[in-house]
């Protein structure tokens, strides 16, 4: 029993997702499009896993799902250590602000805010100060290498520090987890491996668990596993396995 | 959430601007308006308010002061020996025609005036002196007037009620709610440009002592001459001017106006809010995602609307202090105190709120993952 117990909680310091049999069906009308058909998915911290696979495969909606932006219509889902499906929704928008962070694929930088503004726009909604806040994403623009940047606006830059700076908007409040979705889709092939590599220096070097879904093949030896979707199940890579990168079923 | 409301307000330089022409012109239409109207309000009851009587005695039902009924002169004397009362005079207003040099006529409202005390005499003397209606057939008249009189200068005759009458000095803004210009003039004087029994006046004008009780002395009067109606200076001055705000459409038309004002105010503010809300939609979807409550989203529109109305109405109060300085004058006097300053400050305030409730619902209905589809 105490043996037991300790497994648990060593298994929760370990596990920064887990999720079992996870279904999800879109309703419009009377007709219901099952999107997520019985997923199981374990995410340890520190570790970078890739969500691939076709469109409409269903890897935005398990995104969304473990991002508490979605509910799932069945399964078991705990994001470090929090049973979601048990959570208000305010409770899932308070996991979000304090432990989840976000790199969406369009970057998403609030165009009226300079660069600066825009990193610490988590740290303003948890309540932060000003200046706390603004040291703080002064550290993280300086990882970014995008320091000499802070003043200016995002219409005044490239994609590539468009996306720079949406990964220190995601890290300025030391999520646990980051949540990433297609962040080298508006890339090119220089600019998606510098985001990739900073992405995996200030994430899962420092013990943050990410998920990524991606169609970009380009970055795949930047994942330490790849989980492909289809049918709204985890399936068998279709083709040969990337290098750098094991490809395999989760659960 | 301050910074980010500002930040974002002010990027959207076009949008603001529309929104604070808006509220500047909310701000505009109520104090002008509004001025206009107690400019005009405060002209019904000019001559109570400056006429120095503490209490005004007159007829039974007695409602404006430039149309009154005639009352015996001898009550003046009943009145005068009540405790408290330091003056008692009779006064005479009333209506006749001025004989002009090119042979027309004017209305004019003829105010006489007891000659020792020269209670209820003219003010705002710019030309010549108040008590210079003492000489000979003289009259005060004021000098915004003087087109309707046309352009008397000090000394040149008119004929009054068929008699002959001299202009021997000129006030400035002395103009009451009627078209017809006053002319003031001895108690005695204006009985004869009025063709009136010099027995009778309209009313008794009453000055207390020192610390005397205003409500007692009425009381006292009342008693003492119940066939009259005795109001103290401010109750008249009210009724004078309820008189034309109940029995005219002035109160509904300047009403209308304002409000009509704070209508286009407020649709011009919901709509650049909407605007600006349609404009951003993915961003409040961001800010969602990454984990804005609701209350944070809204206080950001909140704050929007607040700074727009502050702006606004700071803008549009040194508009209303230009449009006073410029255009208002005795004919039409700009009357803006402080209290409808911030009342119309409060009021678009409150407009701008209810403005951004309209985005708000709009904003409710963004789903966070609108940030993932795209």
């Amino acid at each position: 029993m105490i043996a037991n117990r300790a497994r648990d909680e060593h298994d929760a310091d370990r596990v920064a997702v887990r999720i079992e049999n996870v279904h999800k069906a879109y309703r419009s009308g009377n007709t219901s499009t099952p999107v997520l058909n019985g997923v199981d998915l374990t995410v340890e911290r520190g570790e970078c896993v890739y969500l691939a696979g076709p469109s409409g495969s269903g890897k935005t909606t398990l995104l969304s799902i473990l991002g508490c932006i979605l509910s799932a219509d069945q399964g078991q889902i705990c994001i470090l250590d929090r049973d979601i499906s048990r959570l208000s929704w305010r409770g899932r928008t308070t996991l979000r602000r304090q432990r989840l962070g976000f790199v969406f694929q369009r970057f998403h930088l609030i165009r009226g805010l300079t660069v600066i503004d825009n990193v610490c726009v988590p740290l303003t909604l948890r309540g932060a100060s000003p200046r706390a806040a603004h040291k703080r994403a002064e550290t993280l623009l300086d990882a970014v290498g995008l320091a000499h940047k802070a003043n200016a606006h995002p219409r005044n830059l490239s994609a590539g520090q468009c996306q720079r700076v949406a990964l220190a908007r995601a890290l300025v409040g030391d999520p646990d987890l980051i949540l990433a979705d297609e962040p080298t889709a508006s890339l090119d092939a220089a600019n998606g491996q510098e985001v990739m590599k900073l992405l995996r220096r200030l994430t899962t070097e420092e013990g943050r668990a990410v998920v990524l879904v991606t169609h970009d093949h380009r970055i795949f030896p930047f994942a330490d596993r790849i989980l492909w979707l289809e049918n709204g199940q985890v399936a068998d890579m279709p083709e040969s396995p990337p290098s750098g990168a094991s490809i395999k079923e989760d659960g | 959430m301050w910074s980010i409301a500002l930040k974002t307000l002010v990027a959207d330089r076009g949008k603001l601007l529309t929104a604070l022409v808006g509220v500047v012109f909310s701000i505009v239409l109520v104090n002008v308006q509004g001025g206009l109207f107690l400019g005009f309000v405060t002209k019904a009851g000019l001559l109570i308010d400056n006429g120095r009587a503490d209490i005004w005695v007159g007829h039974r039902k007695m409602h404006n002061v430039d149309f009154p009924r005639d009352i015996p002169r001898r009550w003046v004397s009943r009145i005068r020996g009540i405790p408290g009362v330091k003056a008692a005079e009779p006064h005479l207003i009333g209506w006749t025609d001025m004989t002009l040099p090119s042979g027309g006529f004017e209305s004019v409202v003829v105010v006489g005036v007891e000659p020792v005390s020269l209670m209820g005499n003219v003010w705002n003397v710019t030309q010549g002196r108040a008590d210079a209606i003492l000489q000979t057939d003289g009259i005060i008249v004021d000098e915004c007037e003087l087109e309707k009189l046309e352009y008397p200068v000090l000394g040149d005759q008119r004929e009054l009620g068929g008699r002959r009458a001299r202009i021997v000095a000129m006030s400035h803004g002395v103009m009451g709610f009627l078209v017809a210009p006053y002319a003031f003039t001895t108690f005695e004087r204006a009985a004869v440009y009025l063709r009136k029994d010099p027995h009778v006046c309209s009313y008794i004008l009453v000055e207390l002592q020192p610390g005397a009780d205003v409500d007692r002395v009425c009381e006292a009067v009342a008693r003492r001459v119940p066939d009259a109606d005795v109001y103290p200076r401010d109750v008249y001055s009210q009724i004078s001017t309820d008189f034309w705000m109940t029995r005219t459409g002035l109160g509904i038309s300047f009403g209308a106006a304002t409000l009509l004002g704070l209508l286009v105010g407020m649709v011009m503010v919901a709509g650049t809010l909407y605007a600006l809300v349609l404009d951003r939609l993915g961003e409040f979807g961001t800010l969602k995602a990454i984990g804005a409550t609701e209350r944070q989203v809204f206080s950001i529109l909140i704050i929007q609307a607040l700074v727009m109305a502050m702006v606004g109405a700071v803008l549009g109060l040194a508009c209303v202090a230009g449009i006073q300085y410029t255009l208002s004058e005795p004919r039409a006097p700009i009357v803006v105190p402080s209290w409808l300053s911030l009342g119309s400050c409060v009021l678009v305030s409150v407009i701008c709120l209810i403005s951004s409730l309209l985005p708000y619902l709009r904003i409710r209905k963004i789903d966070p993952m609108m940030v993932l589809q795209s």
